[in-house]
């Protein structure tokens, strides 16, 4: 841990220090604490007051000496982004050298944690955050969670290449190829009909177009390979009564 | 709490893919140099990071202050922590727990202990004080509980002992030493804790050692050694045993005749050691002991001469407390590095000489293993080393050492042959620039030579000249089918050859010229991954000194690069193979402040700036056209200009601005030198134009009061002193970092802002933020403000009426959170100035460097409402008070670049790239396009699908043609 304060003026006075321990517990964003590279570190900001501390072995940061004040704890991750908090330390009441034990019936907690949002106000605090005080060999230390956000940072994005199966996928696509379909399937499906059927199918046809009988589908007949050669022309399998070359020019 | 996670998707969704890095560019385009700094003698050790296994891993903390693990087999590096960023002084301490997977280290004020294997923290510690020495403590009977930690401070002029308990870094006991002394050295046997500590003045100094009691901490006896006539300062005490059987203290006589040693705790009894002297005097004397408790009581007494270096063994008897010399190495030539390594009892010394590597028992002068030394290249001599030495079998041993040279490498030796180099000279540079490739010019110069010559022997010249080529056309013609493949199928097309510098069609091969703070010059090919291309040892900095570079140049028009330091010594290299021109030595010239670039009638040169911004006298023909901006003694910024009388030119102050009363000025910034603007105006929704304020003489300067935690910024002109736009932030942390930056018609600054008792009615927030103000001529749409009439103006006299107020930009000012401190800012540079800038800020506490797109940094975004068409057309989304740094914008992506102190930008040929290095402690290089690749056909485009898809095309035409005229013949018989 390394303070960038002015430590004589810290240790010259009897100033209130206070230990914090600010674990990383698992998560469903970070299963495994543990994986959390080495460079991992948390700060603790308020004004002329920084402390910086590196993640331990046990997935905990530990501030040692910290003085009351309203700080900003960060947690800087490569792997990760995690919530910022507010943590307040307030001096108690009954102010007590740092070694003994405080009185534990102080009204006011001395260490309160909030979430926080960064472009909000200062005073608009989020859900609390529960703080626990564990006394180890005579010492407090307060510990209590901080959580990542989201899951793995992605650092690349995938370049989108080029692929026949992606273009196959798009619903344009999808739409043409069905309706060719159609196109092509058609005639062959009504060319290997029974003929008891054809003709019923055609008298239902020609009852059901409202429009007459020019009617049918001009598409029905349409010769993709003739168009794209610049001609027109009726296919061997077109129908007889299909009136030649309508509606294209020469 | 979902509101963050939200905002964050947000951002990420509006960011344009232009600016991310793409999976397939990253490691390719890119390249860093990960890197240590260069390892000190003391601190730097194979240790085994599991017990129960025999790998070992490196460690090291270096004189950067980055304490590393490295991987001994490879030379990569397997955990890093800088440690050194808040410790004033770099010499820290780092010590292995033996039989345990810790490593202890010391620096500045701090004490912590390290998982050998993760490199995460143990437990750590913080005091008043410096550190001055570092020892675990051993115990004697192998108890598994960790074991406990020595640390010296001095603090306030008094020694403090503390021990620190090995599980949680508390303090076990404390023992204050009230006198003066200073403190030097903290050494332990198994029984007691002996502090080493310098007792009377400057003038000479005794030794004096303090016994403790390690379970309590009392002090249990104490002497003092009478060392006034050898001992003037804490270096010349050359080792206090460390945690061997029978600690000692040694130190020589002045004349460096005797070697004087004292076996702790034996008061009063100083043992001469003669050094025998062979060819000249001896100019260095260094000791090497084991430092385990079980280890033999032997040490290694290593002189060297100028020309030769001679070692003697010597052996400790446990009960007499006596020292005998066991045996000599011979006298061998040049320098050498011996290091000593334990393996049990045993102790083995391995010598490293010019041209092998020897290893013997410190038991017997027999030699164990010798093997000749096999280096890929020159790397001069070795410096000092570490080694570990193996008993393969019961006669044969293998060693391996990794080993300092002169040349500032950290070499590997396995056996004698070169395992792995890496190149931690190149840590710590303090300045670097960008330089040109030289243009080929021989064909030029053919041409020129037959332009000038008659026709017709210009016309011989040139058939002859042709049929000279023809020699290359066999090679050109079987390299044609590659190079038609290599262009059609995916993958970088024309890997660069190596070793030919050459400049490329795009403009990515530059050479990067840096200076470290160690004396050492480097070129680095930023075409080719960084690679070195040359290096050169320019000055000898002497141990705990930094070079300070005050400038460094590149002439592009005579392909040298000019490097100036403070004390005024000077140095000119040719720019693509570092050999030195000219140079000159520290203290032959004044000391300077500064340098700059100026443009002078003939050419452009580095002009020196003395002290209090004073750049003297100059040559006319050298007189600087520019006016130039300096901070003078009290930090005051001047402006300057030459004044040419006869054949001098003298600087003439032309206005002066003092910072208000108890503010000081931390940082000046100007214009880059090339920052070229392409369109003059911002053209709105409405087809309307915002004309920018395009003033190429204003610079931008910090200044802050640390009592009243205000930061200042003011926009001033350099022609006449006005100051054009100033502004003040309250509740501004003035130690975080306070970076800023200006180009074109915009500066940014970033800042930690707080609360302040007077915000309180205000919405107040705490945290980073980053400001952007864009200044244009006048706030009303194609309106060109006071200057639109005038076809030129000047800044001295603004309009035609006396006395009038300078023309004042119109600036519009907009703050943005952002979720971490920025160390340093730059701007991207590209030919033109079409491509919109990027800003490139550097993290320090998350090790990246992030590119911040302009889109998002635009003061103009629309607050509390959405944007109108017209807005939304121009690019322009509503405000949202917070940027997240999205992972993607992270230009080292997943590298840890650590360290980063300055970015340096350069433009390429191509309009859409610019070049970016970055250098510190680590280098990192990279290509960025702030406004996408839309000038080169990138890994996208896929050569080999359009390829395919034209013969598919093809294909289909050549079956389907035959088909259709059978058909459109069938038709006509149909008809």
């Amino acid at each position: 841990m390394r303070i960038s304060s002015l430590l004589a003026v810290l240790l010259s006075t009897p100033v209130l220090s206070t230990h914090l321990l600010v674990n990383v517990p698992s998560s469903p964003q970070l299963l495994f604490p543990s994986t959390l590279p080495a460079s991992t570190s948390a700060t603790l900001t308020t004004l002329s007051h920084s402390y910086c501390a590196p993640l331990r072995a046990d997935n905990t940061f530990s501030f040692r000496n910290v003085t009351s004040g309203s700080y900003l704890l960060d947690v800087h991750a490569h792997t990760h982004f995690f919530l910022p908090l507010r943590v307040d330390i307030h001096e108690p009441a009954h102010h007590t050298p740092p070694t003994k034990k405080t009185d534990p019936a102080t009204t006011t907690p001395e260490v309160e944690v909030w979430g926080t949002f960064r472009g909000n106000e200062w005073a608009n605090k989020g859900e609390v955050v529960a703080v626990k005080k564990i006394v180890e060999q005579g010492k407090e230390v307060w510990t209590f969670d901080a959580k990542p956000a989201a899951g793995e940072k992605e650092y690349f994005i995938v370049r989108q290449g080029f692929s026949p199966l992606g273009l196959l996928k798009n619903p344009m696509i999808l739409i043409a190829g069905a309706s060719m379909l159609v196109v092509f399937g058609m005639p062959y499906l009504m060319d290997n009909m029974d003929p008891e059927m054809k003709a019923e199918f055609e008298e239902r046809q020609k009852s059901s177009t409202i429009g007459g009988g020019a009617a049918a589908n001009p598409l029905q007949n349409f010769d993709a390979a003739a168009w794209l050669a610049g001609s027109s022309g009726s296919g061997t399998s077109t129908p007889k009564k299909q009136l030649a070359e309508k509606g294209i020019t020469r | 709490m979902r509101l963050p996670t939200n905002l964050l998707y947000l951002t990420l969704s509006i960011l344009p893919s232009a600016f991310a890095v793409f999976a397939d560019e990253a490691y390719n385009v890119d390249y860093h140099y990960e890197l240590l700094g260069i390892p000190q003698p003391h601190t730097t050790f194979f240790h085994r990071p599991r017990k129960d296994e025999k790998a070992t891993l490196l460690y090291t903390l270096s004189d950067l202050g980055v304490l590393g693990a490295v991987n001994p087999g490879v030379g990569n590096v397997v955990w890093r922590q800088f440690l050194g960023q808040d410790a004033h002084s770099e010499t820290g301490f780092l010590r292995p727990v033996e039989g345990e997977n810790t490593v202890v280290s010391a620096i500045g004020s701090s004490v912590n202990a390290w998982d050998a294997m993760s490199g995460r923290e143990i437990w750590g510690n913080n005091f008043g004080g410096a550190i001055r020495d570092l020892e675990v403590l051993e115990t004697a009977t192998g108890n598994d509980e960790a074991r406990d930690v020595l640390a010296l401070f001095e603090e306030g002029g008094n020694a403090y002992l503390r021990m620190l308990k090995g599980t949680n870094g508390d303090v076990a006991w404390e023992y204050k030493d009230g006198s003066s002394d200073v403190p030097l050295q903290v050494s332990t046997n198994v029984r007691n804790v002996f502090v080493v500590s310098l007792h009377g003045s400057s003038g000479g100094y005794n030794l004096k050692v303090t016994i403790l009691d390690p379970v309590t901490g009392k002090r249990t006896n104490e002497y003092t050694l009478t060392t006034k006539a050898d001992i003037y300062a804490p270096e010349d005490v050359l080792l206090v045993g460390a945690n061997s059987a029978a600690p000692i203290i040694a130190w020589t006589d002045k004349p460096m005749k005797n070697l004087k040693v004292n076996i702790l705790g034996k008061t009063g009894d100083i043992q001469n050691l003669p050094l025998k002297e062979s060819d000249g005097e001896i100019t260095k004397v260094a000791l090497h002991a084991p430092h385990l408790v079980q280890s033999l009581p032997h040490f290694v007494v290593h002189s060297h001469s100028d020309v030769s270096n001679r070692a003697d063994v010597y052996h400790i008897d446990l009960s007499h407390k006596s020292i005998k010399l066991a045996y000599s190495l011979p006298k061998l030539p040049g320098q050498g590095a011996i290091s000593v390594s334990s393996q049990d009892a045993n102790v083995y010394f391995t010598r490293h000489t010019q041209d092998e590597v020897v290893v013997v028992s410190s038991a017997s002068h027999g030699i164990l293993g010798r093997w000749p030394l096999k280096l890929e290249k020159g790397r001069g001599s070795f410096v000092h080393g570490a080694s570990e030495v193996v008993q393969r079998t019961a006669d044969t041993y293998a060693v391996r050492s990794a080993v300092v040279t002169t040349d500032q490498d950290w070499v590997l030796v396995r056996n004698g042959a070169e395992g792995w180099s890496r190149l931690e000279g190149l840590s710590g540079i303090v300045a670097a620039t960008w330089a040109e490739i030289p243009e080929s010019e021989s064909l030029a110069k053919v041409l020129e030579v037959e332009a000038e010559s008659n026709p017709l022997s210009a016309y011989i010249h040139r058939v002859t000249r042709h049929i000279d080529d023809l020699q290359y056309l066999p090679d050109y013609l079987q390299n044609l089918p590659k190079r038609f493949l290599s262009s059609i199928l995916p993958g970088e097309s024309a890997p660069q050859k190596q070793g030919v510098l050459a400049r490329d069609n795009f403009g990515f091969n530059k050479l990067v010229i840096v200076a470290t703070q160690r004396g050492r010059l480097y070129g680095l090919d930023a075409g080719n991954q960084g690679s070195i291309v040359w290096s050169l040892g320019a000055f000898e900095i002497p141990a705990g000194k930094k070079w300070d570079v005050k400038g460094i140049w590149a002439s592009p028009s005579k392909g040298t690069t000019t490097v100036r330091g403070a004390e005024g010594e000077f140095i000119q290299v040719n720019t693509t193979t570092g050999e030195t021109i000219a140079s000159t030595t520290p203290g032959s010239a004044p000391v300077i402040q500064s340098t700059v670039v100026v443009d002078g009638p003939l050419q452009k040169w580095l002009l020196p700036i003395g002290t209090n911004g004073e750049p003297g006298q100059v040559p006319a023909v050298l007189a600087p056209k520019e006016y130039l901006v300096v901070q003078g003694k009290n930090g005051e910024v001047k402006g300057l200009k030459f004044e040419t009388k006869g054949d001098v030119a003298n600087p003439v102050v032309t206005w002066t601005f003092t910072p208000p009363a108890d503010h000081r000025v931390t940082g000046v910034v100007s214009r880059p030198a090339h920052d070229p603007v392409a369109s003059i105006g911002n053209v709105l929704g409405d087809r309307t134009v915002l004309y920018k304020y395009l003033n190429p003489n204003i610079v931008l300067v910090t200044t802050v009061s640390d009592e009243a935690s205000l930061a200042s910024f003011y926009l001033l002109d350099t022609v006449s002193g006005d100051i054009l736009y100033s502004t003040i932030h309250e509740g501004v942390d003035t130690k975080q970092p306070i970076a800023s930056a200006l180009t074109e018609n915009w500066f940014s600054y970033s800042l930690w802002a707080d609360i302040t008792p007077t915000t309180d009615a205000l919405p107040a927030s705490k945290g980073y933020q980053i400001i952007i103000s864009e200044m244009y001529e006048s706030q009303i749409p194609n309106d060109r403000g006071p200057l639109d009439s005038v076809p030129e103006s000047s800044s001295l006299e603004p309009s035609d009426i006396p006395n009038a107020e300078p023309a004042l930009p119109h600036v519009i000012t907009q703050s943005f959170l952002i979720p971490e401190a920025i160390g340093h800012m730059s701007v991207t540079e590209t030919r033109q100035g079409i491509t919109t800038r990027q800003l490139l800020c550097t993290l320090p506490s998350s090790n990246a460097i992030v590119g911040i797109p302009r889109t998002v940094l635009d003061p103009r975004r629309p607050v509390g409402r959405d944007p109108t068409p017209a807005e939304l057309e121009e690019g322009l989304y509503r405000y949202h008070p917070v940027i997240e740094f999205d992972p993607k914008l992270i230009l080292t992506h997943k590298r840890e670049v650590i360290g980063v102190k300055d970015v340096i930008t350069s433009p390429a040929i191509l309009e859409s790239t610019s070049l970016v290095f970055a250098y510190g402690i680590d280098v990192f290089g990279t290509r960025v396009t702030p406004s996408f690749a839309f000038d080169i056909l990138g890994k996208g485009f896929n050569k080999l699908s359009l390829v395919s898809t034209v013969i598919a095309l093809w294909v289909g035409v050549v079956v389907l043609a035959p088909m259709v005229r059978r058909k459109q013949i069938n038709g006509r018989w149909m008809a």
